[in-house]
């Protein structure tokens, strides 16, 4: 009995001795781009190192982690990272009340891409993403099409070059050609849902105009936008490749455009790494979602880092953002480890992916609509809108069928 | 009569809160018996009420047989514990939660909002398709799975050369996982099977009228070896005298299945309708990978015109009510709604599935 009580003492004592030693700093960041794990890992090693920060980077996205379930989980089990990722308005009312104020940090001045809600700046922009109709210019130039024509366009036109594509396709034995590539299936509900329809928030509207965004969250429906969205998916859902549009996968969509089999693909610049074996040139037209002059391509940033308002390391997480934006590492690491499209007029270097600086382009031309997607309720644009694409994709309900249950289904938010 | 049955009914409840306290009246009982050398606790029956004699009798007395319940109540407790905290209070504290605006992060205040809840998915045409696919995909699989099953197994107990090699042969695609099983049999259908035509010509993934077909067949490729297993155990354990006895007087092998195979395994039926009738109401894993819910097609009109509706929305076919549940609580934040949906859900898997195990219990023979 002695001996045991002498154990559990000296077990206590012990217990309590490494309890009382000094606590090292962890700051935890927990993101969503699998692609970009390593890469971010390496950079935060190297930036804790030099600034006495322990750093513990934690992935999960892509297809096997769903990072809102996720970080969700985290936070019930009280486990709360420091510096964590929303992606907009939704995320941003789902974890309001944990989003520290980041306004006047340093990094606000060089970017016009900041999350802001009533004037307070809250979000740092992840990266630039864009996307509009791709092309592949050697394909174009063959069929006879005048590129820098499209550059302001309108679906008259559009409906012309693809016909007139089709034709090169068909005139020359070329039958595994597709005019545009694109997929609506299940899986896919984002190209359509979200993206397609973001024309009808944004396109021919000035950045900072969120109107038909605040409407659609009202439950009004803008009647004569909708019906030339609808022309226009009609339109890239009659050239679209059929297989690919109704059972196709994200590498089904992608792989037949950098295979060169494909003259448009409807996607963005995260699509860059599929590339690295097309031997074209390739570059971003806009999507004629209004009937009429259509000049620009969808820029945003799709997601933001924000603060933990409950961290005790608020002063290392403002550092680390504001080193990324700052210093000559942290612009390295975004361009040309990460890959990614820079939100900071002070970054001066160049991505080196095609569709990446083609995006660049565009928005130094301050050609870009916004992104009003991500403030749609959630679910609405994959979960409620996809499903009606794919219908129309398949030819199963028509166009004013179409119209009638996006209507239906914009009334039912409120 | 109903005077007894209210009267077992009290002791049953009596009975689950004096185990719930009886570890620590012994707690309290030992001091005494420390402080009062051994006192003995004499107690007059003629005076009290059947409760308290029952209490006394069974549980708290000095009687053989309350000694007795008294150490089987603690060899319990270990595991009556792990139930508890398990099994009992999640599903307490979901039923509390599904009458709430839980969202997931407003944890701590989230207020109670009656049956709000219910009445928003019983007025939900999505959630009410959603069940109705969900029992139409049920009976279905469960036919399809069961059949499959029954005769796998009669074929591999014909005394075949290489029996043990069909067996495994059959049993092994239940090894692999569901959502790997997905996405192989997304590529035999959208890539192979096309190619061959005829009613493959369309894939049957992508079209809503198709898609739930595809998904049984799936389901019974990987789930019906694993019945096999049940009913093969139970045609091995009928007794060799009686198919002897039945050959003898001339019965045919169509005679021999109908009469003794067939009532020897009700058994059998019993345990795989079961299982089968479970794992399909809660599919959930091959659905997400296979078809994530899709592909989308219209109400049907029948549900629409119960709702009053003009036009018919656009719904997803295989939405089964396991992807709509999670959907609902991870999609789009509604833990509420979702808790509510899962407790109707668990209701109605209760009730069906005790009819099940009733109904097929009834043709059982013991020998």
């Amino acid at each position: 009995m002695k001996k045991l009580l002498v154990l559990l003492f000296s077990l206590v004592i012990a217990l309590s001795v490494t309890a009382c030693k000094p606590e090292e700093k962890t700051l935890v960041i927990f993101q969503n781009k699998v692609e970009i794990d390593t890469v971010l890992r390496d950079y935060a090693t190297a930036w804790g190192a030099k600034n006495n920060v322990k750093v513990e980077v934690k992935t999960c996205g892509g297809d096997t982690c769903a990072y809102g379930t996720q970080i969700l989980a985290e936070f019930q089990a009280n486990k709360q990272p420091d510096i964590f990722v929303i992606e907009g308005m939704g995320g941003y009312n789902i974890y309001k009340d944990k989003i520290l104020d980041l306004t006047g940090e340093p990094w606000v001045s060089n970017t016009d891409l900041e999350f802001m809600v009533s004037g307070k700046v809250y979000g740092f922009p992840v990266a630039v993403e864009g996307w509009g109709m791709a092309y592949n210019k050697e394909l174009l130039v063959a069929a006879g099409v005048d590129i820098d024509a499209l550059k302001v366009v309108s679906q008259a036109e559009y409906a012309a070059v693809f016909e007139q594509v089709k034709n090169y396709f068909a005139a020359n034995n070329m039958p595994n050609h597709a005019v545009v590539s694109m997929a609506a299936a299940s899986g896919m509900h984002w190209v359509t849902g979200l993206h397609n329809f973001n024309g009808y928030l944004s396109a021919g509207l000035a950045y900072n105009d969120s109107n038909v965004i605040t409407k659609l969250n009202n439950g009004e429906v803008d009647a004569a936008r909708l019906a030339q969205l609808a022309d226009w998916a009609e339109l890239l859902f009659k050239y679209a490749d059929k297989s690919i549009l109704t059972t196709g996968t994200y590498d089904d969509q992608v792989g037949k455009f950098a295979k060169g089999e494909a003259a448009f693909l409807h996607q963005g610049n995260w699509t860059d790494s599929s590339y690295k074996d097309s031997k074209f040139t390739m570059g971003y037209l806009p999507h004629a979602t209004m009937a009429e002059n259509n000049d620009s391509i969808f820029i945003g940033a799709p997601s933001y880092y924000v603060i933990n308002k409950d961290t005790n390391m608020s002063a290392e997480a403002k550092l680390f953002l504001s080193d990324l934006a700052a210093t000559n590492e942290g612009h390295d690491y975004m361009v040309n480890k990460a890959n990614m499209v820079p939100a900071f007029n002070s970054v001066t270097l160049k991505p080196k992916t095609p569709l990446s600086a083609a995006v660049m382009e565009w928005n130094q031309a301050g050609k870009a609509y916004a992104w009003w997607q991500n403030d749609m309720p959630a679910d609405f644009g994959m979960g409620t809108l996809g499903p009606i694409y794919e219908l129309f994709a398949k030819g199963e309900i028509t166009k004013a069928q179409f119209i009638t249950n996006v209507t239906a289904a914009i009334d039912a938010v409120k | 009569m109903i005077e007894k049955i209210l009267r077992r009914l009290i002791l049953v409840i009596v009975t689950i809160f004096v185990i719930l306290i009886l570890p620590f009246h012994s707690l309290v009982r030992w001091f005494k018996r420390k402080s009062r050398d051994n006192a003995p606790i004499v107690s007059d029956q003629s005076k009290k009420g059947f409760i308290t004699r029952y209490i006394d009798d069974f549980w708290l007395g000095n009687s053989g047989r309350a000694q007795n319940n008294r150490v089987f109540v603690f060899f319990l407790l270990p595991s009556l514990g792990a139930f508890l905290l398990f099994v009992i209070y999640p599903f307490v504290h979901g039923l509390f939660l599904s009458l709430t605006n839980w969202t997931g992060l407003n944890t701590g205040n989230e207020s109670f909002i009656g049956f709000e809840n219910y009445r928003i998915i019983f007025s939900d045409v999505r959630f009410i398709f959603s069940f109705a696919q969900t029992i139409l995909y049920s009976l279905m699989n469960i036919l399809a799975i069961n059949v499959v099953a029954f005769l796998l197994a009669l074929l591999v107990t014909q005394k075949l050369r290489l029996e043990n090699i069909y067996r495994a042969g059959f049993f092994m695609p239940n090894l692999i996982g569901g959502l790997v099983l997905g996405y192989i049999w997304q590529f035999v259908f959208n890539r192979a099977l096309v190619s061959l035509g005829g009613v493959f010509a369309n894939s049957w993934l992508a079209s809503g009228s198709t898609a739930l077909f595809g998904l049984i067949v799936v389901v019974t490729w990987q789930y019906a070896g694993y019945i096999m297993m049940i009913y093969i155990a139970a045609i091995q354990n009928i007794p060799l005298d009686l198919v002897e006895a039945s050959k003898i007087d001339g019965a045919t092998a169509i005679q021999r299945l109908k009469l003794i195979t067939l009532p020897m395994i009700a058994q059998a039926f019993t345990v795989a309708m079961f299982l089968t009738l479970v794992t399909s109401f809660k599919q959930f894993d091959t659905v997400m990978s296979l078809t994530q819910g899709g592909p989308a097609t219209t109400l049907p009109t029948w549900i629409g015109a119960f709702y009053g509706l003009a036009d018919m929305p656009v719904v997803q076919s295989t939405n089964l009510i396991a992807i709509n549940i999670y959907q609902e609580a991870f999609s789009r934040y509604q833990m509420g709604v979702g808790q509510a949906k899962a407790i109707v859900f668990f209701g109605f898997l209760l009730v069906v599935s005790l009819l099940q195990v009733y109904y097929n219990k009834r043709r059982e023979i013991e020998l």
